[in-house]
């Protein structure tokens, strides 16, 4: 029986290895997965037990109660530490912003540079690569991607900006690696002396303390006598366990790059499972008359399971092996990819294929390959003897049963109900989870349904290529539905893969079109002007420069505090803007020409904290007049708004808080400026003030749809697994079609049909399946991405990308022809004379 | 529609008219070396338009190989085959295709109807390829002849056997092909349906003049045709014109000897 099977399996390499390969592309995905972050952590763990070997002790801030102030170690406490018995050295690490000067005379980035402290001695944890740590106060080092970037080299001077946007001059002695700091790595940092360091970020007090201990004094030891010195309010912790911390801290970042992963890597073995089935099902139905022989001469219904069994362990095992070095090949791949775009990733280790990974790939690819052979196997035990004795094989009809009806509709009905409680609830996470939910269960619904919509769907799909293609068409859609519980499952497994596909481009497009309406809403001007760094000001010269531009036709200058309103604790963001021509706010009611002096106007939001109407007071504390009584003569949707949720009139704002600057400009050009000579403009004026970051709303929404499209690539691109592996469910469906239908092929041959014929039938079944899949696919996406978008925070503008899914759906056709290719070339090539004999 | 076994004039006048098929030293081996097998070792036969004939034989005598070359669904190693006045040998696989479309109907021991397709669209099937229009006159006729009328909506599973055949031959004579090729057509049938399939072959050759050439091992079906050609190893080695069950027999029992 054994050997039998086994024959059986070598006798059609080709299925084999296409059936394999749908379940190695999921093992392959998963063990990928695996190896990466495994590597990736190997690599992290390397690296801070690196950092722990310069570590004793470390001292860090305790967890800091007060979101507003980042934790911090003050700096007395260094001289306590210093003073501890049993430490060698001790170093405060300084951390804050001090932004560097580019070539163009602006502040370089998006965001302010970091100012570090390079600490002298072997308590240096920052990687010089080239040139030599800073000595002096004069001296300064910058990391290697912003020299890159900037077009900075060693010996070069640099500008950078202090706390109080004063410029020194430094040379840059060298270059450092940030390494793993993902903080560094983003913003870019320069490096000082410990002193200088504190002076130009302004940080007097330390993020961290790092200790060295005495000769022959253990990390323990160390760090007891570190703590006894401090007293409470502080974390301190041994370098060996600060490593452990740190490296754990990061496993959590893969953990979340890993379960993401493993997510698409489900999503593609339950597809191959599908494909599994299939092909195990089509099988022991070809195989009737094999199993009845066997039945025939003594083999037991346990020996005929046994058998589907054992051959679907062996494909089991085969495609794990493969999809391990599959797995394998992915994860390099992956490591040179991404190290190449410049992700700060540890390199030089070596990635493995851990005793864990192979143990869960092996068993993932047998348990869901051997799973998805159980309920054919259990078809073959029912096979009776005496259907050896028939010459043909009959086609069971299909007919819908009572039980499939009633099932499907339970499955769709209670789908579709939990996801319409999801709608109903508050939007947010649990909402989105109950969708989530509801759309599983009305999807095993359609699974369970499939077999009965794919012949009206086939014959509606079906309907132009029957005209286009005459009998080759006609045949067919007589094909595709002929076999439906086969047809569905094949081309369910296609949907799986389009569903997500067009709910990730519904939800971005709807995210896309209701960012845009709302960008259109916030940002009504041409250009807006900001600091780079979001807490400061721009000095109010630079709006004056911009209303002298002649090309520029308004300026709108923005200036808030933030401060205690209302009496009772409760602070907001208190401000202004200077009045220009085309700048005209929206209020509830009235327009903003209400404002006069000693009145204020309020975002909803704040009049529903502070339980305020309009014509009530309120009172707000100032830093020049004391506490201030305003009157409220509107509301605005804060939503909406441009405006600081508390508005009072320009004069009355600098008598309240003195000649704050600017937080925000907006400026538009006059008509018939040309957007580049708009911009150079604002340019031209914004250049004396580094900071001054100019952005415009075209180039903000490019930036948006970039990012968006980004994620949308690489979705889609993880979901196109899915959709391989359907592929070649839809391959192996074919083809074992065509071998069924050997000697039919050879009839239509014989009266006539011509090769090109034959192959375009089968093409046109492919299509046909294919477009199949895509449509359902389409609506469930459709459906439950309106469902998912109504659980989104916001009022949300629903949109569904139609050519985006008509895109979609057609290149499921194309695929499913491609599928086809194969199939057909191996039918249309066989002898008619030798396949009329067969069977 | 009654048949009878008389009307011998009108069936020798077709015998001497043109012949719808001629083979000139037809040649056919499968394999290499030593596994060769000569199915054919040189037949010449022609097969008079408007006449019935058998091809009858031994087991492996190659009579299937001789139909299958003759209906240009195989390739022959020697010698040349006509339909009508196209030379077979040397056309491509296309060319024969279309031949077979327009020239040739086929009706084979089993499997010979689609099982998506109803008794009807598997009777117009072959007009369907060609993207020709059934003859309704014709079309009325021939499921006459066969019986049909009832049957048109069914599909092949819901057929017996004898009814399957039935629409085999309706499907060969509605393109009115110039040649009817049929292998074994009665051989899964029981005598009684087969009897009746051989009953209207005949009459497609009386009544509509149909050229039919069949392969079979039965004397009993032989003895339906108007002309019985025997093989031998692949040689034709003799032939009976009106041939009885018993003649036939006698034939087939010389040659075994
Ligand atoms: N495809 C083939 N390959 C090899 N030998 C074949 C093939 N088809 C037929 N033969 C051989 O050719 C001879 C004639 O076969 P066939 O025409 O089928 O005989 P018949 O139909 O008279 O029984 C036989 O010896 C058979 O074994
Ligand atoms: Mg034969």
């Amino acid at each position: 029986m054994v050997k039998a099977t086994l024959a059986g399996l070598l006798a059609h390499r080709l299925r084999l290895l296409l059936t394999s390969l749908a379940i190695a592309l999921g093992v392959g995905f998963i063990a990928g997965t695996l190896v990466l972050t495994d590597t990736i952590d190997a690599g992290f763990s390397q690296r801070f037990a690196a950092a722990a070997d310069k570590v004793d002790v470390a001292v860090l801030p305790a967890p800091g109660t007060d979101r507003q102030v980042p934790p911090h170690v003050p700096a007395a406490a260094l001289e306590k530490v210093r003073a501890a018995r049993g430490v060698a050295d001790a170093q405060g690490l300084v951390r804050g912003t001090s932004a560097l000067i580019g070539k163009d005379g602006k502040a370089a980035g998006d965001y302010p540079t970091s100012g570090i402290a390079v600490v002298e001695g072997p308590l240096n944890r920052t990687e010089i690569t080239s040139g030599a740590a800073p000595k002096t106060d004069a001296q300064a080092v910058l990391d290697e991607n912003t020299a890159k970037t900037r077009g900075f080299k060693v010996g070069d001077r640099i500008t950078v900006l202090d706390s109080r946007e004063t410029r020194h001059e430094f040379t840059l002695v060298g270059l450092f690696d940030v390494g793993l700091d993902q903080e560094l790595g983003y913003t870019g940092a320069v490096g000082y002396t410990t002193a200088m360091a504190q002076r130009m970020t302004g940080q007097r007090t330390f993020t961290e303390i790092d200790v060295a201990a005495a000769e022959g004094v253990s990390q323990e030891q160390a760090r007891a006598a570190v703590a006894a010195a401090l007293g409470s309010g502080y974390q301190v912790v041994t370098g060996e366990k600060f490593a452990d911390d740190l490296a754990k801290q990061n496993g959590a970042d893969t953990g979340i790059l890993k379960t993401g992963l493993l997510l698409f890597g489900l999503v593609a073995m339950f597809v191959a499972a599908l494909v599994i089935y299939n092909t195990f099902t089509i099988l022991v139905a070809q195989r009737t008359r094999e199993m009845a022989l066997l039945r025939c001469i003594g083999a037991t219904r346990g020996q005929v399971f046994g058998s589907v069994l054992l051959e679907s362990t062996v494909v089991g095992l085969l495609s794990s092996a493969l999809g391990l070095l599959l797995g394998y090949g992915l994860s390099l791949g992956a490591l040179t990819a991404l190290t190449s775009f410049g992700a700060p990733l540890p390199t030089g280790v070596v990635p493995t294929l851990s005793p864990r990974t192979i143990g869960l790939a092996v068993a993932l690819g047998v348990v869901v390959t051997v799973g998805a052979a159980l309920l054919p196997a259990r078809t073959a035990t029912r096979v009776a003897p005496i259907a050896a004795l028939r010459s043909q094989v009959e086609e069971r009809t299909f007919r819908t049963g009572v039980v499939r009806t009633v099932l499907a509709a339970l499955f769709l009905l209670a789908g579709a109900g939990v996801t319409a409680a999801g709608v109903a609830m508050d939007p947010g996470e649990s909402a989105l989870f109950v969708v989530m939910a509801g759309g599983t269960v009305f999807f095993l619904g359609v699974l369970i349904f499939g077999p009965v919509l794919v012949r009206p769907l086939g014959a509606l799909v079906g309907w132009l290529p029957a005209k286009l293609f005459g009998v080759p068409g006609k045949l067919a859609v007589d094909n595709s539905g002929r076999n439906p519980r086969r047809s569905a499952t094949t081309t369910v497994a296609l949907t799986v893969g389009v569903t997500l596909m067009t709910l990730i481009a519904v939800i971005t497009g709807t995210v896309r079109v209701t960012f845009t309406e709302r960008l259109d809403e916030q940002f009504p001007v041409d250009y807006l002007i900001q600091p780079q760094d979001d807490d400061a000001t721009l000095p109010r010269a630079l709006g004056e420069g911009l209303r002298n531009r002649p090309e520029l036709a308004s300026v709108a200058a923005f200036r808030e505090k933030i401060t205690e309103v209302g009496g009772r604790g409760a602070e907001f963001r208190v401000g202004t803007f200077t009045p220009a021509p085309d700048f005209r706010p929206e209020l509830d009611a009235g327009s903003i020409a209400l404002l006069t002096p000693g009145t204020a106007v309020i975002g909803r939001h704040v009049a529903a904290d502070l339980g305020l109407k309009v014509g009530d007071r309120i009172t707000v504390r100032t830093a020049k007049a004391g506490a201030v009584d305003l009157r409220v003569v509107a509301t605005f949707d804060p939503a909406s708004g441009v405006l600081p949720p508390v508005t009072v009139p320009t004069a009355d704002f600098d008598r309240y808080f003195g000649a704050v600057g600017d937080s925000r400009l907006m400026v538009n050009a006059r008509d018939g400026v040309g957007a580049d000579v708009g911009r150079r403009a604002v340019e031209a004026a914004a250049q004396p003030y580094p900071t001054a970051k100019v952005a415009s709303a075209a180039e903000i929404r490019g930036e948006f749809e970039e990012s968006l499209d980004m994620m949308v690539m690489i979705i889609t691109g993880l979901l196109g697994l899915a959709v391989l592996i359907s592929l070649l469910g839809i391959a192996n469906t074919l083809s074992l079609s065509v071998y069924e239908r050997t000697r039919e092929s050879a009839l239509l041959r014989a009266l006539g049909l011509t090769r090109p014929q034959l192959r375009r039938m089968l093409s046109v079944e492919a299509l046909i399946l294919g477009v199949i899949g895509a449509l359902v696919g389409v609506a469930l996406g459709v459906g439950f991405g309106w469902a998912a978008t109504q659980t989104m925070n916001d009022d949300v503008a629903f949109q569904v990308p139609v050519t985006q899914i008509l895109v979609f759906v057609a290149l499921s056709g194309l695929a499913g022809v491609i599928a086809a290719v194969l199939p057909a070339r191996r039918a249309a090539r066989a002898s008619i004379v030798g396949s009329l004999a067969t069977g | 529609m009654t048949l009878t076994g008389g009307e011998v004039g009108a069936r020798g006048a077709r015998e001497n008219a043109v012949p719808a098929v001629v083979a000139k030293g037809l040649t056919k081996s499968y394999g290499r070396g030593d596994a060769t097998v000569h199915a054919l070792r040189g037949v010449d036969v022609s097969f008079a338009t408007g006449a019935f004939t058998a091809i009858m034989g031994p087991s492996g005598s190659g009579k299937s190989t001789l139909m299958h070359c003759l209906a240009g669904l195989d390739t022959v190693s020697g010698g040349q085959v006509h339909i009508g006045d196209v030379e077979l040998t040397g056309l491509g696989d296309k060319r024969l295709t279309l031949l077979r479309r327009e020239r040739i109907g086929f009706i084979f021991q089993a499997f010979n109807l689609l099982p998506t397709l109803t008794a009807e669209q598997n009777i117009r099937l072959p007009l369907d390829i060609a993207g020709r229009q059934a003859d309704q006159d014709l079309f009325d006729r021939v499921v006459e002849t066969v019986g049909l009328r009832e049957r048109l909506g069914h599909r092949p599973t819901e057929l017996s056997g004898g009814q399957q055949q039935r629409v085999a031959v309706a499907r060969a004579l509605i393109s009115k092909p110039q040649v009817i090729f049929a292998d074994e057509p009665t051989g899964n049938l029981d005598s009684r349906s087969g009897a009746e399939v051989l009953s209207f072959l005949r009459t497609s050759v009386r009544e509509l003049g149909q050229t039919i050439v069949m392969v079979t091992h039965d004397p009993v079906a032989a003895s339906y045709a108007d002309r019985v050609v025997f093989l031998r190893d692949g040689l034709l080695v003799s032939e009976i014109h009106r041939p009885t069950p018993q003649s036939v027999l006698d034939t087939l029992m010389k040659l075994e000897a």
